[in-house]
């Protein structure tokens, strides 16, 4: 802030860059920005330009959280800035600013205050409620800064102060101040109630509200401090302004934004139960209050007087020529719809003075609580203060506000004020000064004490010491300098707004009252330099403004941008609302249903209890039931019981008495045998008994023929007696070996009869066996009769075969004969006659041997069978057949011997005759061989048997002649062969018949 | 028949739709395992049932007494019987009437001759008719049979039967025979009178050689089976079928003689149907022998 380089007149341009850039830095990076502070300002040098510039500025502004919470690296984040838009970076810092103009309270700030003053709505009384409504619409409408979100609020209702930070924290600030205000707490409670009046006549007349405004001032103690801050702006701006005091109601309008942002402030003060920030801030202010004056004082006094006269006539009056006419138009609007909808927010000007107009004349209605009456106070004060310097400017003001409404107005008033005081002191000092004074002997005097208690309850003691000091120092200045620095708390802001309005005013002013070519006139006689410089100036201050317009401009933007993004907040929570509603109409349907579905239930379960109860007495019913029954089964069971044992019982009597009838049984079998036996030998004993009575009557008989006997004796000899007796004796013996003889007879009768049914038995089983035996016996028969069959068939065949040989064999000797009888023919007969004796024995003997076969072997038929009788005979003596043909044979043999018998007499000589055929090998051998034997036969039987073998030979001859059908045969052979024939016929035949006998 | 519960039920059906002997092996089997035979079951079974080849020479021999009905005495008689059979074929050889070279049904002859006493003096001697029936009968019976021994007895026993048994039945077949053609055809018996030829029918041939000679084997066989079994009825039947079946033939022939040389060589082609047909005749006519069991 090298005052020589710049001109004074872009001071106060520069000044509120300089504290929106203080605040965006000090938002943003605070503690990199109070230690930068702190290591800059800790040199001396610097120190003054501190106190200067940036003390001021610093009044601004709340500690921020972060310097607690945050460090320098967690600052240089970048992340922390991403995630918001720069509109939103904007309210972070506006969070922080205390300057009305500048700060918001969305978030945590004002959350506290709103939630007590909601809470304590209620338990108000309904004057005191009503008066808070009241206040909060009248300050809505009285103070300027809320007037774009309160109207906004107004509508809404409740909204306002959610939606609005600004309005919000004037609202509640009242608000607040009546709640914690220890006036409150102790009774003290003193509404102004003259304020309402004062509005009405501030707006009316420009004069009158001074006094009223005091004197209400004086009434309500709360304005000590902010007085003399708003008597200082009012002393130090007519000084700044030299434009003359015209148009009060005007000017008195204009001001009130400065003076309202102010009064809220010093109405703190007094209030000492607020919380402690209020009160710091109040306690800063209050030593800006004290300090800056004179510094300021300082830079003011240089160069004020100049060139704000200068500033506002030149700049604005070409400039806002154009925006008047805009804000006019948007004045229009906005008075049409005063009271309903004061939409434009930035139309504020147009819409302060209307309101401040309607807000005054409810004031006069209402205007019952205290608040209201500083409120209200505080406004015709601050129009006390302005009247005079800024009468000129107030319609450019209008028109200008429009755009840097909130920055502009409370930045300006500080700077007018201080440039008011150290250039003009004189013009403010008359009226003024006086009041306050009075208002502060008041103070001084009446009030403190009433509140000390408090502040040693509420505060440390320190804090309180440090507020005496200050009202001494107060009340001391205030004598002495009244209006020195009231002004001190104001934004840089501010006093660059109330520069530019009041050169607005005086440009429209001067502008209305001069022709167009006595304008050039005009600058000189207002500023009295040089017009060049002037020129150069106020273009250089234009350009200026239009950056500031600028970055008014993008502020509004970004205002704008908020703005939607609230509104779109508001028709979220809107729609979030009316949904709500439609949950809360379902939630009541749905309970509707609830509570008939409850009921419901109710019947059911009361029907339900009611089965339940039929359903327990028909289970009690049956219960008793079972139970009756199961008594009755178990007394069933216990008589069955006891009937079963006296079952058992007559069950084991039964087998007892049938044990003992078996025994009984037994004893009737055995007496029945015993009385066989007995009546058996009773039988006998009654034979014997007969036999007794028989021997009894023998022996009557006996005895009376032994008496006879006796007497007899008696006669002869006495003594008869023993031998009765030894005859008794003898009888008894008697009867005793009878009677065993009977029991033994008996007893092998049984052992007899027994036996013979054994023996029946045994007969039976070999009956059987016999049966089987003869069966078998039959079978080995048949089998025995098929193998007889058998051998006897081959039994037979062999005698065929044997017959067969037979016939061979004779046919054989046959011709043997045959053709040896041809050849004895030929020999002689005494020759022949022995060898035919000789062949025939050969012959005999050759065919026993077997030479048969031989012979056949050689010449079967040439050979003649020479002896054939013989051979037959022997043949028939040896040959192999069985015996039972022997008779047969021994009568063919027989038959044979006796032809043979009486062949030899002629065979012998036929064999002897035969002998040429022994000249053979064969005939030679047999001769040799039985040439003894046939000699002794032939010496034996000599001539008998020549003659037989002669009649034999001319037989047998003739037979094989026949058999081997030699057809040339002598005379005598055809009745040889017949008889031949006839013969072995007759041997056939017989041989046959006697097959067939057997 | 006696082991109707073992034979399967399915025979009955059998018997109907056409098949015969399926079951009669079987029963036949079961009638052999008896320890001893009963030969009139096996005659009824034979007479009333073809017999299975296999044990048909086994019933024969059982029927005809070559073997005894016991089985434990089977071999020690076949032991006899060969005994015997080598014993007279010894004696023939040794008297000469056989040697290596004699045919069998020679040796079959000369041994049946010996056996039954008629062994002529020579051999030489000529063969008398009984002989030629014999020789035709055993010729036809050692093509049945292998074993010459069992074909001896079988040939011998099957004559000996025939003279004995049916030697009076054999007699009146020729009567028997036009009674049946009457009945059966009278036009052909009409004819063969006309022709004269009812006289000279090879009546021989038919009833004395069994037909042996006349028939095939196969064919000859089962008529040999009614035969053996003590029916000789079955021969006239035959010869009825032979008749109606060659009926065409011999109406075509007119002279006698030439009727009796084409009996006595007829065609062989259709002889199993012949004896199929003449069963079947002999049954009808007869009655089913199954009666008499």
């Amino acid at each position: 802030m090298s005052q020589g380089h710049v001109a004074e007149i872009y001071l106060v341009h520069l000044h509120a860059s300089v504290y929106s850039l203080f605040h965006r830095l000090y938002g943003m990076y605070p503690c990199n920005f109070v230690s930068f502070l702190r290591s800059h300002y800790s040199m001396k040098e610097n120190l003054e330009t501190f106190e200067e510039v940036v003390k001021p500025m610093m009044e601004h502004v709340r500690i921020h959280p972060e310097l607690v919470t945050g460090s320098k690296d967690h600052e240089l984040d970048p992340r922390r800035w991403k995630r918001l838009e720069t509109h939103d970076v904007v309210i972070e810092c506006a969070k922080i600013s205390l300057d009305p103009a500048e700060a918001s309270y969305e978030d945590g700030y004002y959350s506290v205050s709103r939630k007590l003053c909601t809470s304590l709505k209620h338990h108000q009384t309904d004057p005191s409620a009503s008066s808070y409504i009241d206040t909060q619409s009248s300050y809505g409408t009285s103070t300027p800064y809320s007037t774009p979100r309160l109207t906004l609020s107004q509508m809404p209702g409740q909204l306002p102060q959610i939606l609005s930070p600004q309005s919000t924290r004037l609202s509640t600030e009242p608000q607040q101040v009546t709640i914690w205000s220890p006036s409150a707490v102790c009774g003290m409670t003193t509404p102004p109630t003259s304020p309402g009046v004062v509005p009405s006549e501030s707006s009316q007349s420009a004069s009158q509200p001074y006094s009223k405004a005091f004197g209400t001032s004086g009434t309500c103690c709360s304005l000590e401090l902010g007085l003399p801050g708003g008597k200082g702006t009012p002393l130090g701006t007519p000084a700044t302004s030299p434009p003359p005091p015209c148009t009060s109601d005007d000017f008195v309008h204009v001001s009130l934004p400065s003076a309202a942002a102010t009064p809220p402030k010093k109405e703190d003060k007094p209030d000492s139960g607020r919380p402690l920030l209020y009160r710091q801030q109040n306690v800063i202010n209050s030593d800006k209050s004290l300090d800056i004056p004179s510094s300021k004082s300082s830079v003011t006094l240089s160069d004020l007087p100049e060139f704000l006269g200068g500033l506002s006539f030149e700049d604005s009056a070409e400039k806002d020529r154009e925006e008047d006419a805009i804000s006019k138009e948007i004045s229009e609007i906005t008075t049409d719809a005063e009271h309903m909808v004061p939409r434009g927010g930035f139309d504020s000007p147009f819409y302060r003075t209307n309101e401040s107009l309607s807000g005054s004349q409810k004031k006069t209605h209402s205007a019952a609580s205290s608040v209201q009456g500083h409120s209200q106070t505080s406004e015709p004060l601050t129009s006390l203060d302005k009247p005079g310097p800024e009468g000129a400017r107030e319609t450019p003001k209008q028109t200008f506000t429009p755009i840097d409404k909130p920055c502009g107005g409370p930045g300006e008033s500080p700077a007018g004020n201080r440039e008011g005081t150290s250039g003009e002191p004189s013009i403010l000092t008359p009226s003024p000064c006086k009041v306050p004074a009075q208002r502060r002997v008041v103070f001084g005097s009446g009030q403190p004490p009433l509140y000390e208690h408090l502040f040693e309850v509420a505060l440390p003691k320190t804090a309180y010491l440090f507020v005496g000091k200050k009202t001494e120092e107060l009340l001391k200045k205030a004598k002495g300098t009244q209006d020195e620095d009231c002004m001190s708390s104001t934004s840089p802001v501010e006093v660059l707004d109330r520069l530019i309005q009041q050169g607005a005013d005086a440009h429209t002013k001067e502008l209305n009252k001069l022709s167009l070519p006595s304008k050039s006139a005009d600058w000189t006689h207002f500023g009295g330099s040089p017009p060049s410089d002037e020129i150069h100036t106020l273009r250089n201050q234009l350009l200026l403004l239009h950056n500031q317009l600028l970055y008014e401009r993008f502020k509004r933007q970004q205002h704008a941008l908020r703005n939607r993004r609230l509104l779109r907040k508001v028709i979220k929570a809107t729609a979030l609302e009316e949904h709500n509603a439609a949950m809360k109409d379902q939630l009541k349907l749905q309970e509707k249903e609830i509570q008939a579905l409850k009921l419901s239930l109710q019947k059911e379960q009361a029907r339900y209890h009611q089965f339940q109860e039929e359903h327990d007495n028909i289970v009690a019913q049956l219960h008793s039931q079972i139970r009756q029954l199961q008594h009755d089964r178990e007394e069933f069971y216990n008589q069955s019981q006891e009937l079963q044992t006296k079952l058992e019982d007559c069950r084991n009597m039964i087998a007892d008495l049938r044990l003992e009838l078996k025994k009984a049984n037994n004893k009737v079998c055995h007496t029945e045998l015993l009385l066989s036996q007995v009546s058996q030998k009773l039988s006998n004993s009654e034979s014997v008994q007969q036999q007794m009575e028989f021997l009894n009557r023998q022996l009557l008989v006996l005895g009376e023929v032994n008496e006879l006997y006796l007497e007899q004796l008696q006669h002869k000899h006495t003594d008869t007696t023993k031998e009765v007796e030894m005859l008794h004796a003898a009888f008894r013996k008697e009867l005793e070996k009878a009677k065993s003889c009977v029991q033994q007879q008996s007893q092998k009768l049984d052992a007899s009869q027994k036996r013979i049914a054994e023996l029946e038995s045994q007969l039976a089983k070999k009956d059987h066996l016999f049966l089987e035996q003869k069966k078998y016996l039959e079978d080995v028969k048949i089998q025995a009769r098929g193998q007889l069959q058998a051998v006897e068939s081959r039994y037979k065949a062999q005698k065929r075969i044997t017959q067969a040989f037979e016939l061979e064999i004779l046919d054989l000797f046959g011709r043997l004969e045959k053709s040896s009888l041809l050849k004895k023919l030929e020999d002689d007969k005494t020759e022949a006659a022995e060898a035919a004796e000789e062949s025939r024995l050969d012959c005999g003997n050759e065919d026993t041997a077997g030479h048969s076969e031989e012979t056949m072997g050689r010449n079967g038929e040439t050979k003649p069978p020479s002896t054939r009788g013989s051979s037959s005979s022997k043949g028939g003596s040896s040959s192999e057949l069985s015996t039972p043909e022997k008779p047969q044979n021994q009568r063919l043999s027989s038959r044979w011997d006796t032809s043979v018998l009486l062949e030899p007499s002629s065979t012998v000589p036929l064999t002897v005759g035969s002998l040429p055929s022994s000249k053979s090998f064969l005939g030679m051998k047999a001769r040799e061989l039985f040439r003894n034997k046939s000699e002794s036969q032939c010496d034996e039987e000599g001539v008998t048997i020549n003659r037989l073998s002669d009649a034999l030979k001319t037989e047998l001859c003739k037979d094989p002649s026949m058999e081997s059908k030699a057809p040339p045969s002598p005379d005598n052979l055809s009745p040889k062969l017949q008889e031949s024939s006839v013969g072995q016929l007759h041997i056939m035949d017989y041989n046959e018949t006697h097959h067939d006998h057997s | 028949m006696a082991d109707d519960s073992q034979r399967n039920f399915r025979s009955v059906y059998y018997e109907k739709v056409g098949f015969r002997g399926v079951e009669e092996k079987k029963s036949l089997e079961i009638l052999l395992k008896d320890d001893r035979l009963d030969i009139e079951k096996l005659c009824t079974f034979s007479q009333r049932f073809p017999l299975p080849s296999m044990y048909r020479i086994l019933v024969w021999k059982v029927l005809l007494g070559i073997i005894p009905p016991h089985h434990e005495s089977h071999a020690l008689v076949m032991k006899y019987r060969k005994e015997q059979y080598w014993d007279i074929h010894h004696a023939l050889r040794v008297i000469r009437f056989i040697n290596d070279s004699t045919p069998q049904v020679d040796v079959f002859l000369r041994m049946h001759q010996l056996e039954s006493g008629k062994l002529p003096r020579n051999v030489a001697f000529p063969l008398e008719p009984e002989d030629e029936v014999f020789l035709a009968i055993a010729k036809a019976m050692e093509e049945m049979v292998e074993d010459p021994i069992e074909c001896y007895w079988l040939v011998s026993c099957f004559v000996n039967q025939l003279n004995s048994k049916h030697k009076d039945s054999l007699q009146q077949l020729p009567k028997i025979l036009e009674q049946y053609l009457n009945i059966e055809d009278n036009r052909l018996l009409m004819h063969l009178k006309a022709c004269a030829a009812m006289s000279k029918l090879p009546y021989d041939l038919w009833f004395k050689k069994c037909f042996a000679g006349c028939l095939p084997e196969s064919s000859l066989q089962r008529v040999w089976d009614k035969v053996i079994s003590g029916s000789c009825k079955i021969l006239v039947f035959v010869a009825v079928e032979i008749l109606l079946t060659f009926k065409m033939k011999i109406i075509a022939l007119n002279s006698a003689e030439k009727i009796t040389q084409f009996l006595e060589n007829i065609p062989q082609d259709n002889t199993d149907a012949i004896v199929s047909k003449a069963v079947d005749l002999w049954r009808t006519h007869c009655g089913t022998p199954a009666h008499s069991v």
